[in-house]
């Protein structure tokens, strides 16, 4: 091809993608002295330049309302990307419905992220050998501990150690303490027995290699200004630079993985959105963690005499299994918070307290119409006031009025609403997965993804569950339900990818027949190829992924650090 | 969880001074106006401040409503939000400004003209009615003649069925006005919300709030006001 530009040099390692996964690799590998070439589909992103911290709603646009190009609104860190991407579609089979949010920028999802940092539990490495639905994992809680500990080590999490069933405490800096509403919470949970417990969050309440104590503005969704929470480009990225190791290129988008004749990966080829060139640059391993799907897509389209049906891809398995978190939510207003004395209900950029999944010795019973589990997220009080602040509440909660009593009585009402969210584990199953649209290509000349998604019973009878739960957590504390949902909506089941959680699509075994990767997330077809995103994942427990992402990650680049000293890698 | 578990002073190693150093060195002056004084709470008195000379250096420009209609928005978003001690007026902060702003930015995200026509054929609506009562604009029809007409229109529940085009527009009308009022700066101040700044110690929940709460808790979960659920039917 005329218009692909080569490059002579050869990098240790190529790594494709900048969030959680790639940014882990990138700081493991620098520091173990390997020349790193990294490659961004998006923007060079600095959020200690470019955080919206501490601006107000009034200053902005629309009080800061999302818009068709932004959906969660001006402040979101994500500067380019969304569940529509400017000339990068996808589409939905027949009957299904996915969405998928992306981020084009350096750091990718971790800048956006809620910052939720749980770890899996023993049983959830092993969730077939529990109920007989989906896949064990190849490896065991035991083995991903150690690197557990390394993760929050890095990144800084806090929390409290409880010992609680199949929650693996961690690496803990203090939790801040509860606001009003969440000791109020934390007080009907415990008459329902539902523990409530000091939230797990990548935010700091102590200094952290040079990285300051959280500030309490509440906006990490913002990006924060002085890193003082987990996010790539801060916390893996910029050290990793320092040692003079990693290259990063920005608006790479990459096509595909290079194999050789031999079968071993070569390098990649990516488009250079700047002069839409395509260029190849070589690397002796290949590191994908582009996110699950985009990981999953960059194989199935690099097909060869070798890898007809793409790169690793000898079993078929190469975007199936694909999943998402069960989602579904109730709001609700609490009358016993009214006309409370004002104070800052700030606090960290997310909930103080949460609740765990609680249900495991009725669930082994039997007892539990559902498999797998869910925890659940609070939000409320008295937070900042942007588009849409207090609108319903005159006809909601007032019968109507207009005048001094109504701007009275609405000041009254600031910071009693709550919300609540369930987050639980879906079971992979046959009909969610993507391939490639056979046609439909994106700006850049490369085929594009086609998704196929489906919620089981599981799931659905899950959020019912949430539903349930949610309302009778309210009424315990004489609160009023206002946003719900009933069977007829699927008890409020969220979109398949509206949680932004996918895993899976490159599935790791011990069987070549039966995996993508082995338990090193090691292509068993290309022995240089490595994928350190969501896309391993087995399955997809309540625990949001962003952490054992982190902790995988590391394991992984630690095994290519190791091999490559054994020289079983190198080319 | 254990109380006891509260984090000790989280700000060692680093003072509030630098705290405020390294957040004012990070932070594009245009979000943070770096006090003077060099102290946490100089900032707190500012913070943000700074950035309003944004929307001053642009002077409004109406997109959506004309003169009339201009005037009569005034009248009504300052008879639901009056001054009062806790802020001005609803004009005073400029929510018809945000009103008019927000129509415009419907209309274009929404690509149809439907939320504009049901807020131009509101105002019209209002005018109409009015006319048969007192043969004048509800502009011009004084703050008695006005009210009269709101009480017909402002409380869904007992509103006359002839009346509930009127009462469907007063309602999306006073949604705006309210969260236009209170995500503006005066707004912000009356409701009070006390964040968005940087916070040297968290303490969670002031112990008094909580003693509040507590005593309610006994109560039967009982705030000061009744609830009043209330759905649209």
């Amino acid at each position: 091809m005329a218009q692909v530009k080569a490059n002579p040099k050869t990098y240790d390692v190529v790594i494709v993608g900048s969030g959680a996964g790639g940014g882990v690799a990138a700081h493991v590998l620098s520091l173990a002295g390997a020349k790193i070439c990294m490659l961004e589909a998006g923007d060079w992103f600095d959020c200690t330049k470019d955080t919206k911290m501490f601006e107000w709603p009034y200053n902005v646009p629309h009080r800061g309302a999302g818009t068709r190009e932004k959906s969660w609104g001006y402040f979101d860190a994500t500067t380019v990307g969304g569940w529509q991407v400017p000339g990068e579609p996808y589409t939905n089979a027949p009957g299904s419905d996915w969405i998928w949010w992306r981020a084009r920028m350096l750091g990718g999802r971790t800048n956006h992220y809620g910052r939720i940092s749980l770890r899996m539990g023993p049983y959830d490495f092993k969730p077939y050998s529990r109920d007989g639905k989906g896949f064990d994992w190849p490896i065991t809680y035991d083995d991903l501990a150690p690197y557990y500990d390394k993760a929050e080590g890095l990144i800084g999490v806090f929390g409290s150690h409880e010992g609680l069933e199949n929650t693996p405490d961690g690496v803990f800096q203090p939790p801040p303490a509860p606001r009003g509403y969440e000791r109020l919470i934390k007080a009907a949970s415990d008459k329902l027995k539902i523990p409530c417990i000091p939230s797990r969050l990548a935010i700091l309440t102590q200094p952290l290699n040079g990285r300051p104590a959280c500030h309490y503005c509440a906006q990490c969704g913002r990006s924060c200004g002085v890193n003082a929470n987990f996010n790539s480009p801060g916390v893996h990225i910029k050290p990793a630079m320092k040692t003079g190791n990693l290259e990063v290129r920005t608006g790479a988008m990459v096509r595909e993985v290079l194999v050789g004749s031999d079968g071993l990966a070569t390098g990649v080829a990516y488009v250079d959105k700047k002069t839409r060139k395509e260029v190849e640059v070589r690397g002796k391993i290949v590191v994908l963690a582009a996110s699950c799907c985009e990981t999953a897509r960059i194989m199935l389209n690099s097909k060869s005499t070798r890898f007809p049906n793409g790169v690793a891809n000898s079993t078929g398995l190469v975007g199936k299994y694909v999943m998402d978190t069960v989602g579904s939510a109730v709001s609700g207003f609490l009358p016993i918070l009214q006309d409370l004395p004002p104070q800052n209900e700030d606090g960290v950029g997310g909930m103080h307290l949460y609740m765990p999944w609680w249900l495991y010795k009725e669930q082994k019973a039997g007892k539990m119409p559902f498999a797998r589990g869910y925890h659940i997220e609070l939000g409320g009080g008295r937070a900042i006031p942007g588009s849409g602040a207090l609108g319903g509440y005159a006809t909601r909660w007032l019968g109507g009025g207009y005048g001094v009593e109504l701007k009275q009585n609405l000041r009254k009402l600031y910071g009693c609403e709550v919300h609540f969210s369930g987050r639980g584990e879906m079971i992979p199953n046959e009909d969610s997965y993507c391939e490639i649209d056979p046609n439909v290509v994106d700006q850049w000349g490369i085929p594009v993804l086609r998704f196929h998604f489906k919620w089981s019973q599981d799931e659905i009878l899950q959020a019912k569950h949430m539903q349930e739960t949610f309302k009778e957590i309210l009424e315990t504390m004489g609160g009023v339900v206002t946003d719900s949902y009933g069977g007829e909506d699927n008890w409020g089941i969220k979109r398949g990818g509206e949680i932004i959680h996918e895993v899976g699509a490159t599935k790791m075994g011990d069987d070549p027949k039966t995996s993508v990767l082995n338990q090193y997330c090691q292509a068993w077809d290309v022995k240089n190829l490595f994928i350190t995103d969501a896309a391993p994942f087995v399955s997809n427990a309540d625990k949001n992924p962003t952490l054992t992402i982190s902790a995988l990650g590391w394991r992984t680049s630690e095994y290519i650090a190791d091999q490559v000293k054994k020289m079983n890698v190198k080319v | 969880m254990s109380e006891s578990k509260e984090p000790k002073d989280q700000t060692a190693g680093v003072s509030r001074r630098n705290l405020f150093h390294i957040l004012g060195s990070a932070v594009p002056a245009a979000a943070v106006a770096v006090g003077a004084a060099g102290s946490l709470e100089a900032q707190h008195e500012h913070g943000g401040g700074s950035s309003e000379s944004k929307s001053a250096n642009q002077p409004f420009q109406r997109r959506v409503f004309d003169d009339h209609q201009w005037k009569t928005v005034q009248v009504l978003c300052d008879l639901i939000i009056p001054a009062d001690e806790s802020g001005p007026s609803a004009s005073g902060a400029k929510v018809p400004e945000f009103i008019d702003d927000w129509i415009a930015f419907r209309t274009e995200q929404d690509g149809n003209q439907n939320f504009r026509g049901e807020m131009l054929g509101g105002l019209m609506w209002l005018d109409r009615e009015s006319n048969k009562a007192s043969g004048k604009d509800f502009v011009d029809a004084g703050e008695a003649a006005q009210k009269q007409l709101l009480d017909r229109i402002a409380y869904p529940k007992k509103t006359a069925k002839d009346d509930h085009p009127g009462m469907a527009f007063f309602s999306q009308f006073r949604s705006l006005t309210v969260s236009g009022y209170f995500s503006s700066k005066p707004g912000v101040a009356a409701l009070p919300y006390l964040g968005n700044r940087a916070v040297a110690e968290w303490k969670g929940c002031d112990p008094k709030v909580w003693a509040i709460i507590e005593d309610r808790m006994k109560n039967g979960y009982k705030g000061i006001l009744e609830a009043k659920p209330w759905v649209a039917s």
